[in-house]
């Protein structure tokens, strides 16, 4: 138990940078698990537990509000015919989490299978990934049609008249905004998740931020061309 | 090859709850259209203050999540150094990302739209010390509830969080437009 206590304390003083080797020691020695060495190390008694926090967050929330604003601001350039198609505005929060939603499972699912040694060199052949690719894109056409589907139902009690053209317009916009960006995000998470894993990297600490980024830059962009080509 | 798993099942419940608390925040953007987006620039700064609650409630419900299964926090006791820690954390790091999103609308907005509107800047300012006075407490008491529940908090949190997410800052900023 004094060993144990010893080794917990050097542990404590290691300096946060990569990858510490005292982790992989002590865990092969003691048997305790590296996530409760990691915590250890980051969260111990004698760190400061807000600074490391802001410390390994801020600038991740940086980079996101900076992309956040400039696919607000390519929205924003659209707003008056953006704010007059009432389904539109409505799906606006529901897209926005949905395609984060989706980027943050795509990039946990394959960053386990990276880890597990399950990703060969012909990725295209895995059949968890197949599986997995099918499953997000059938439920995210599910979860677009329903969604869509609840917007313009509700339009019509803000004065919003539907035309047979507008229903269609909204479907594809939702479909296509959806389908394209979970494509994107999916090549996305695969090469950049092979990418930070040959670096010796842990991919679940680049691929959500990543992910989730370009789903929001993307999910603007996108809502904002498609809004100019179809209105 | 079966996709109708219990991975399906999870990912499309999950999804059908943050489905509806973007529903409602979107019907709650179409009423109140006016005064939401009345002021310029206003659209630049509403993706990223919805995003943040994920962002920082997220994380903080993940950390704790992870400091409750390792046995380093325990269910019963919040008064602890780390949930202190982590609670002061969160609220610096809203503080610092309303700042920022609202300075980046006024600094698009003065660039590019040529026009000053100072409340830009503090309208996500206020919104965000709302939103996240409700948002941090109910998920650190969500939670440690699920914990204590025998339930995983992270299969449950994230969904959660998004959904009431969406609502608690829309509401805020509402109220924040009438304060400032």
């Amino acid at each position: 138990m004094k060993e144990i206590r010893k080794h917990l304390e050097r542990l404590r003083e290691v300096k946060k940078k990569h990858y510490h080797p005292l982790i992989h020691k002590i865990h092969k020695k003691h048997k305790i698990s590296k996530r409760t060495l990691f915590y250890v190390k980051e969260y111990g008694p004698h760190t400061n537990v807000p600074k490391t926090i802001i410390k390994e967050s801020i600038k991740i929330l940086l980079f996101a509000s900076i992309i956040s604003s400039l696919g607000g601001f390519a929205l924003e350039q659209v707003k008056g015919i953006f704010i007059s198609i009432i389904p539109l505005l409505v799906l606006m929060p529901v897209l926005n989490s949905m395609i984060g939603d989706y980027g943050i499972v795509v990039s946990s699912k394959f960053s386990t299978m990276l880890h597990e040694n399950k990703v060969k060199r012909k990725w295209w052949e895995i059949r968890e990934l197949k599986r997995l690719a099918l499953q997000i894109f059938l439920i995210s056409l599910i979860t677009t049609v329903l969604s869509t589907s609840i917007a313009l139902l509700v339009s019509p009690f803000f004065g919003y008249a539907l035309t047979t053209a507008t229903i269609s317009k909204i479907f594809l916009i939702s479909i296509l905004d959806v389908i394209l960006l979970v494509s994107i995000l999916f090549l996305v998470a695969i090469f950049a998740g092979i990418y930070f894993y040959n670096k010796g990297e842990d991919p679940s600490n680049f691929l959500i931020p990543i992910t989730t980024s370009i789903a929001d830059f993307g999910n603007m962009l996108l809502l904002s061309l498609l809004v100019i080509l179809f209105f | 090859m079966n996709i109708f798993d219990k991975n399906f099942k999870d990912i499309f419940f999950s999804q059908l709850v943050s489905l509806c608390g973007g529903l409602i925040a979107g019907l709650m953007l179409a009423i109140y259209t006016d005064k939401l987006l009345l002021i310029p620039g206003m659209l630049i700064l509403l993706p990223g203050f919805l995003e943040m609650r994920g962002n920082i409630s997220g994380s903080f419900a993940s950390r704790l999540s992870s400091g409750l299964f390792l046995g380093i926090i325990k269910p019963n006791k919040i008064k602890t150094k780390i949930i202190k820690g982590n609670l002061a954390a969160s609220f610096f790091l809203v503080l610092f990302v309303s700042f920022l999103l609202g300075f980046l609308a006024f600094l698009f907005n003065y660039l590019i739209l040529k026009t000053v509107i100072i409340e830009l800047i503090f309208i996500p300012l206020v919104a965000g010390i709302i939103a996240n006075a409700i948002e941090i407490p109910l998920t650190l008491f969500v939670t440690l509830y699920l914990f204590k529940k025998g339930h995983d908090p992270n299969n449950i949190m994230g969904p959660f969080i998004t959904s009431t997410g969406d609502i608690t800052s829309i509401v805020s900023l509402l109220i924040a437009m009438v304060i400032v």
